[in-house]
Order: structure tokens, then sequence, then C-alpha cells
């Protein structure tokens, strides 16, 4: 893609979010670093998707800020684009893939857009299928599509919320490689949520870990795995073992096991 | 038709050709045995020594339809005097009524539907519109616009707009929190907005109600022209009627079924085709 495009920071400083007298998150303070991928990884009900929902714009946080770039956000800040959890609410079944993907680029000339989006159909390896309809795709190609349609946007900060949870596992994997490939071509900044602890270790450089709601950040954890991963090499790496224990015992509030003995106790149940 | 099956499937071939064709016959077969009958019927009904009188046969009332709605010359598009005289401007009315209707349904609907706080504004008022019955109203629009074509083709807008009103406002409600996310996210214009998710999101609701909108529309067409007219095929029916003119009177009856068909086959022509992905998108998730 165009190479003047530099990818973006974000900030969250102190951000708390109550729904009534529901407290979601309680304080969350954090930090995306540019032309990384970050996974947001917590419990179910931990109050991602309404993380998200701020980090974007949608929605405002009771108190706390977002910074994109050093400027507070208000609003859905340019260069950010979003992957949605559910492609069969996100994509529009009455537009065929192209228009699909064009549809945010609407504004700009018609020939530009149209070199735009077959270039995100690529990427994401759909190329002749822009004349099919969303729901004459499988899952997993229509997730590509929702992807295809981010990435068309020429986005500093990709921004997906358990964008894999409704694929079968064999496609799981072969998007989590994607989005690996993707990012380290494009080099922008990717944000994910999950709540799949091997899919967290398997894509991030860094690990925001969340306690249940009312949340607040149990942990950063920095992910040194070598690039480009792999799924059968990476996952039997005794670092990306013990880094999946680790961030197991977090979320299930276990304390870890006594220096040494941890990579060998997590080798054991892994 | 199972013993013509059964005869004939010991010299099943191996091309399949013969059996399609055979299949499709047996549709038409079957679809044809209820209009037999009522023809049937029908007949049965216009030979009766009592009823006989005020039933025209089957045959003298198709004999009167060409003639009164068929018989003319090239100039006059080969329609028939009555063609001219009362069922051209009865189309018209009930056209202009439908459009009219479906034009001011869907803005309103979609105005009322992304917009919570004026649906509740105006839900009183709608749902008192809807309950009225329209044709009780006849003498109120007659009073309100005059005699011409105005008081009917505005009885009929206003007696068919409910089903496409509601519905409109059900497809736009209907089109979820997702796709509103994903317009704010990526952006997208306030008119690609309406005109390229609203809208087609909500097209099979909207199509669902002008469907019943279009044949609410033949009704209140007729009844419109049951009072103060000159013309149309409901003064028509009632100006038989009052002549004894039992074959002329028949002959509107039917011609009244042959639009009401019509129409639906065109209808479900332009459904298929501006409606496709709905279909496909349905079919997948069943
Ligand atoms: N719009 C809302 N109104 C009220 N409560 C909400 C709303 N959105 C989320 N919540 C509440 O916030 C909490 C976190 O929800 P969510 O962000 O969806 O969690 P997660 O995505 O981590 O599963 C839940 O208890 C949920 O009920
Ligand atoms: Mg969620």
């Amino acid at each position: 893609m165009t190479d003047n495009q530099i990818p973006a920071e974000l900030v969250m400083t102190g951000i708390a979010k109550v729904y009534g007298t529901n407290r979601a998150i309680d304080d969350i303070s954090a930090t995306v670093p540019a032309g990384q991928v970050t996974v947001i990884v917590g419990p179910s009900g931990a109050g991602k998707t309404t993380l998200l929902r701020i980090i974007c714009g949608l929605d405002a946080p009771t108190s706390g800020q977002v910074h994109f770039d050093g400027a507070p956000i208000d609003g859905v800040p340019d260069g950010l684009a979003m992957v949605f959890q559910d492609y069969s609410r996100s994509l529009f079944p009455w537009l065929r893939v192209e228009a699909n993907v064009g549809f945010p680029l609407r504004r700009i000339d018609k020939k530009l857009r149209r070199s735009r989006v077959m270039e995100a159909l690529e990427a994401v390896g759909l190329a002749g299928k822009e004349h099919l309809y969303p729901w004459e795709m499988s899952g997993g190609m229509q997730q590509r599509v929702a992807i295809a349609r981010a990435l068309a946007c020429h986005p500093r900060l990709l921004v997906m919320d358990e964008p894999y949870a409704s694929v079968d596992a064999q496609t799981r994997a072969e998007l989590e490689d994607l989005l690996l490939t993707i990012q380290a071509t494009m080099k922008i900044t990717v944000l994910v949520v999950t709540h799949d602890i091997d899919e967290s270790v398997y894509l991030a450089d860094n690990i925001i870990v969340l306690s249940k709601a009312p949340s607040r950040v149990s942990e950063e954890i920095p992910v040194r795995l070598a690039r480009p991963r792999d799924q059968i090499t990476t996952k039997e790496d005794a670092e990306f073992i013990r880094l999946r224990a680790h961030v197991l015992r977090l979320l299930r509030n276990i304390p870890e096991a006594p220096t040494g003995a941890g990579s060998l106790a997590a080798k054991v149940t892994a | 038709m199972s013993v013509l099956t059964r005869a004939a499937q010991p010299g099943v071939s191996a091309s399949d050709l013969p059996r399609r064709s055979r299949l499709i016959g047996r549709r038409v077969v079957l679809s044809a045995i209820v209009p037999i009958l009522i023809l049937l019927v029908w007949w049965l009904g216009s030979l009766s020594p009592t009823k006989g009188l005020f039933i025209a046969s089957p045959l003298a009332t198709v004999v009167r339809t060409f003639q009164d709605f068929l018989g003319g010359n090239a100039s006059h598009l080969f329609l028939g005097t009555v063609a001219w005289q009362d069922l051209l401007p009865s189309l018209w009315r009930a056209t202009v009524g439908f459009w009219l209707a479906l034009v001011v349904g869907v803005v309103v609907g979609t105005a009322l539907g992304v917009k919570p706080v004026v649906a509740a504004l105006f839900q009183p008022l709608v749902h008192l519109g809807r309950s009225l019955p329209t044709p009780a109203l006849l003498g109120v629009f007659f009073l309100l616009f005059g005699t011409g074509d105005w008081p009917k083709v505005l009885l009929i807008a206003f007696g068919v707009i409910w089903p496409i009103l509601f519905n409109t406002i059900d497809g736009v409600q209907g089109i979820g929190t997702g796709r509103a996310h994903v317009a704010e996210v990526f952006k997208l214009r306030r008119r690609d907005v309406l005109f390229r998710i609203l809208l087609p999101g909500a097209a099979p609701k909207i199509f669902a109600g002008a469907r019943v909108a279009l044949s609410l529309s033949l009704i209140m067409m007729i009844i419109s022209e049951l009072q103060k007219s000159r013309n149309g095929l409901g003064y028509l029916l009632v100006a038989t009627q009052r002549n004894f003119d039992y074959p002329g009177f028949w002959s509107v009856l039917l011609v009244l079924a042959l639009i009401g068909i019509i129409l639906n086959i065109i209808i479900v022509r332009i459904e298929r085709r501006v409606l496709a992905w709905h279909q496909g998108a349905t079919s997948q998730h069943d």
C-alpha cells in the first residue's frame, strides 16, 4: 500500500465506564504501540467490546481519555478501521463483494477506488471474487471481505473485536496467519480483542490482560516470540507455552508457580 | 396422475428430459383443476332456474368482456369503449393513489424509523389513522376535496398507506446496531446510509407492505367509485346491476380478477429481480 502511511499510537489513560449501577470498566490505562500487534484478552463480560467502542469514538468513557497519535479522540479518529465480530451483520448482503469493500471509499474517484478495492482483495486472498455476494461465500471468506474493507481504507490503526470467534478452527488459523502477514507487509498498528489465550500469544507483540468486570489491567505482557510465526513451530516453543500458562493463570486468578518450576510446570500441563 | 406416471415408468430412459417435462405437465394440470371447478360451478349456477337470472354464463361473460373492453380499432389501441370510459380512469386513479401512498409511506416511515423520538410522538396519530375504517371516510373525502378524481385518489392513498408505513418503520428499525456501527466507523455519508443501507435493508419489508397495498388499492378503487361517480369500474358495477345488465356486471368482475392476476405476476417478477439477494441470504441461513 502507500508507504507514507505512518502507523498510529494509541494511549488510554484512566478509562472507566459505568452503565447505570453496573461498573463495566473500573480503570484501564495502557498503551498500544505504533506498528505493533497488541492483543487485549479478558474473560467474557470484562468490557472488551465496551473498551473498543470507546477507542473507536463510538461511545464516551465515564471518565478517562484516549489519545490517538497524541490527540484526544472525539468521534471516530481518521485512519482507524474496524473489523467487527459478526460478519453476517457487518457486511451488506445486497451488495457484491466489490461494493462492500469499496463502500467506505465512496468519496474518492471511481478508478482509484476500484484499484484500492482490488488491492485489498488481493491482500486477503480473494482476488477474482469481487462479483460474488457475501452470502455466496463461506464464513471465513466473508470475514476476509470484512478485513479487506478495513484495509481498503488504508488504516493506520486496525481494530478487531473477536474477529475469528465465529469461524472454525482451521479457518481461524489461516486468518491469524493472514493478519500477521498483512501487518508485517503494511506495518500498521493492530489492536485485536479476543478471549482465546492461544490466539492472544500467537498474534501479539504485547498482551493486555484484563480482569473480570469491573475490569482493570491485570498485566501488560511483552511477547518476544520470533517472527514470522508459524502455527506449529511457534506453538511448540517453550516461551509460547510459558506465556499461555501465564495468561491463563492471570485470567483464572491462580498464583504463579515458584520461579524456575514455572516453565516446566506449564510444559507438563500443556 | 399416478396411473399415468406408473404406466410411463418402465420406459424411463437415461435422459431425464421426459421426466422433467412430465413433472411440468403435472404441475400445469394440478394448477388448472381449481379454475376449472370454479368455471363449472359458475356455469351450473347460470343454468339454475332461480339464480340463473342474475348469473350470466361464463361464455356470455367472456363474449361481453371482449366486446366492451377489446372492441376498438387501431386508433383506440384496440381497446373498447368501456375500457376507455371506465377501466383506464379507474386504473389511473388506483395507480396515482398507490404511488402516492408508496412515496409518502416510505418517506414518513423512514423518518419515523430512524428517529425513535419522532416515532413515539406520532404513534397515537398513526394508530388512529390506521384504525379508522377508510370506506367510512368516503363522505368526508368528498366534502373535503370536491367530486373529481382527487377525493378518490386520496381515499385510495389513505386506505393503502398503512401496510407500507408500518413495514417501512419495521424494516428501517430492523437494520440493527451492527450495521449502524459500520456506518459510523467508516464515516459513510448520510445519503449513502439512507440510499444504500437503510432503504435496501428495509426493501424486503417495504415490498411485502407494497404487495398488500396493491391488492388493497383495487378494493379501495372500487369503493371510491360506488358513490358520486360518473365512470370507473365501481360505477359500472352499480350501473349494470341497476339496469339488470348481468352480462355487463359479470364482465366487470372478470376484468377485476384479471387485473389482480396480472398485477400479482408483475410484482412477483419485480420482487425476484430486486430482492434476489434477500432470497439468497435467507436461504443460506436456513
Ligand atoms: N449498551 C450497554 N448498556 C448497558 N450495559 C452494557 C452495555 N454494553 C455493555 N454493557 C455491560 O458491560 C459489561 C461488559 O460488556 P462487553 O463490553 O460486551 O464485554 P465483553 O466484550 O468483554 O464480553 C457487561 O456487563 C454488559 O452487560
Ligand atoms: Mg465482546
